[in-house]
């Protein structure tokens, strides 16, 4: 990718930042149901310490346990449903105007959602560390956690991506493409530890689940923040390269076939 | 004179799947069959044909955004499929109930982002979009959100925003669609000025006839995929249009009038519907009559509607074996 290309892209994140920084209201609005959620996981970790009578869970103590939560529902909350988006685009025909510009879809379409989700997560992560302070109190935040977490988040924001934006090619097929984003979206959440660490999956769930590219989407920016180790580290980031690989490349092949069976709707 | 666009034997057929129990059903249904064009550079054409004649699916396989089943085209020397982002550094676009303009944001945003996204120099870029600004008044809300432009505003702010890259050709999909008639007129004014003063090739749209009277010079009329009409448009108006339609409400019972190449459409009361051939007798004569026969309470002047205009090419054409 030469210069003016990487002006272009970053250009386009830039104004999405924008974009969204105009209804910040509306972002900050979403947060509230993480308030609820987070208070609703502290009761219920709460009693699960308490009835277990131990200090750590999976390796974390309750305090991390929190934490860990907020940060993956942060990184929830913040996703973009770029699938809609396509699905509808291909619908109404307005796939058109997109198309007309001199323009990567795929990448402009990444740009865009990166601009998008930066404003929605640092929102979250910010009213999230204000409510898990109140509720169980800070944790120890090294330099090393927060370096780690800015190394595996922006790949597990493109692993999101092509997630999502392969599901929205289908709709070059397909009449919808909702039940495989509820699919999709689900198996995230659930694979990808959104609700529990890894750790406390069951051992043959657990092997399976670390390989799986919804480790490296929640599970692997979340742990590495709350508990950084060099090793887990090694291991997000091979999980995630592997799953851009395998996400890129389909993608790549969805979108070559899916670019040559365009209708022209609605005019 | 260079040629612009150069269409040969363009054909698109759309496959249906239909499903009957267990049994898929594939049918094609031809779009656009066999089209041939040539198109200088500089020129402004309208394309017009009814609903599903096949007008937008040929403009999008002009951009590169359809591909075609069969048939050559280029346009400014690239194949427009093949070369889709070559050719969009060269080609402006508005659809007009599909906006480029970002939402949330004043129009100003989406040119700065434009200026990147085509690797506008930046001193081309402000002499540009200062004379866009200038020439479309798009100061007093050049730093507004869209979200709260009015549609007029908004859609000069559109058509500026896609002549920003200085681009060769425009393409028009419906651009003064559900504006009102100041604002169409003003919008039709720049895109003719444009047309004229830089050369820059116009292809429109519209169902519309007044867009088409404004902005084109030429008029291709498409029908079932087919170019039935490739003619000047001072050429088909004076064939096609030149009949108007007037409306006329008395105060009190007319007397009777006649004149050459006048045609009581419809009477009732003290209402009447008249067509006039303006070739044969002017409007102005005809009103002259009209007031002559009794005072006047309203009266209105209209271009027969397209469809109609339509429908009588559709005609001439078939009795004459059709033309291309």
């Amino acid at each position: 990718m030469n210069a003016n290309a990487i002006t272009k892209y970053t250009w386009i994140s830039y104004t999405a930042i924008r974009s969204n920084l105009a209804y910040l209201g509306e972002v900050l609005s979403r947060t509230t149901f993480m308030a609820v959620i987070l208070y609703t996981f502290m009761r219920l970790w709460t009693v699960v310490y308490s009835g277990t009578g131990t200090q750590r869970l999976g390796g974390l103590t309750l305090q991390q346990m929190i934490w860990y939560v907020m940060l993956t529902e942060s990184m929830v909350l913040s996703s973009v449903r770029v699938s809609s988006e396509i699905d509808e685009d291909v619908r109404t025909g307005r796939i058109a105007v997109q198309l007309l510009r001199p323009l990567s879809f795929s990448m402009s379409r990444l740009a865009q959602v990166l601009g998008e989700r930066t404003v929605r997560f640092i929102v979250n992560i910010f009213i999230g560390s204000v409510v898990a302070t109140l509720l169980v109190g800070p944790i120890s935040i090294s330099f090393t956690s927060i370096a780690m977490l800015l190394l595996v988040l922006p790949l597990a924001f493109v692993l999101d991506f092509l997630g999502y934006f392969g599901i929205g090619l289908c709709a070059f097929w397909l009449e919808s493409t909702t039940g495989f984003v509820l699919i999709y979206s689900r198996l995230t959440m659930l694979l990808g530890g959104m609700l529990l660490p890894m750790e406390v999956f069951p051992q043959g769930l657990q092997t399976i689940a670390r390989w799986l590219p919804f480790a490296g989407i929640i599970y692997g920016p979340a742990r590495v923040f709350v508990s950084p180790d060099e090793a887990m580290l090694m291991h997000i980031m091979a999980t995630q390269a592997i799953g851009l690989v395998c996400f890129g490349a389909t993608v790549w092949m969805v979108q070559r076939m899916a670019i040559t069976r365009i209708q022209s709707n609605g005019g | 004179m260079n040629r612009g666009v150069e269409i040969q034997h363009l054909k698109k057929n759309f496959v249906l799947t239909r499903w009957s129990g267990f049994r898929r059903k594939v049918s094609e249904i031809p779009a656009v069959d066999d089209i041939t064009l040539s198109i200088p550079q500089g020129e402004s054409v309208a394309l017009i044909g009814p609903n599903g004649a096949g007008k937008s699916t040929t403009i999008k396989m002009l951009t590169g955004i359809l591909h075609p089943t069969a048939g050559d085209v280029t346009v400014l020397g690239f194949v427009p499929w093949r070369e889709r982002r070559k050719l969009a550094y060269h080609v402006g676009a508005v659809f007009g109930q599909r906006s480029q303009l970002w939402y949330h944001l004043p129009p100003g945003d989406t040119f700065e982002l434009l200026a990147r996204v085509y690797n506008i120099p930046r001193s081309e870029f402000v002499r540009t979009r200062d004379q866009l600004i200038d020439r479309f008044v798009l100061g007093p809300f050049l730093d507004v959100p869209v979200r709260k432009l009015s549609l007029g505003q908004r859609m000069r702010a559109e058509v500026a925003a896609s002549l920003l890259h200085r681009p060769k050709i425009l393409f028009l999909d419906e651009p003064t669609i559900g504006l009102d008639v100041i604002a169409r007129q003003e919008l039709r004014d720049l895109i003719r000025e444009w047309n004229r003063e830089r050369g820059v090739t116009v292809f429109l749209t519209s169902h519309d006839a007044g867009d088409i009277e404004h902005v084109a010079e030429r008029v291709i009329v498409i029908n079932c995929g087919r170019v039935v009409l490739d003619d000047r448009v001072n050429a088909v108006r004076r064939q096609y249009l030149g009949s108007k339609v007037l409306r006329v409400q008395f105060q009190e019972q007319p007397s009777d009038f006649s004149m050459p190449g006048l045609r009581i459409i419809q009477r009732s009361g003290y209402e009447l519907k008249l067509e006039v051939d303006s070739t044969v007798t002017p409007v102005s004569a005809v009103i002259g009559a009209i007031l002559r026969a009794a005072p006047i309470a309203d009266i209105a002047v209209e271009d027969p509607p397209l469809e109609e205009v339509i429908a009588r090419i559709y005609t001439s054409t078939s009795q004459t074996g059709g033309s291309s």
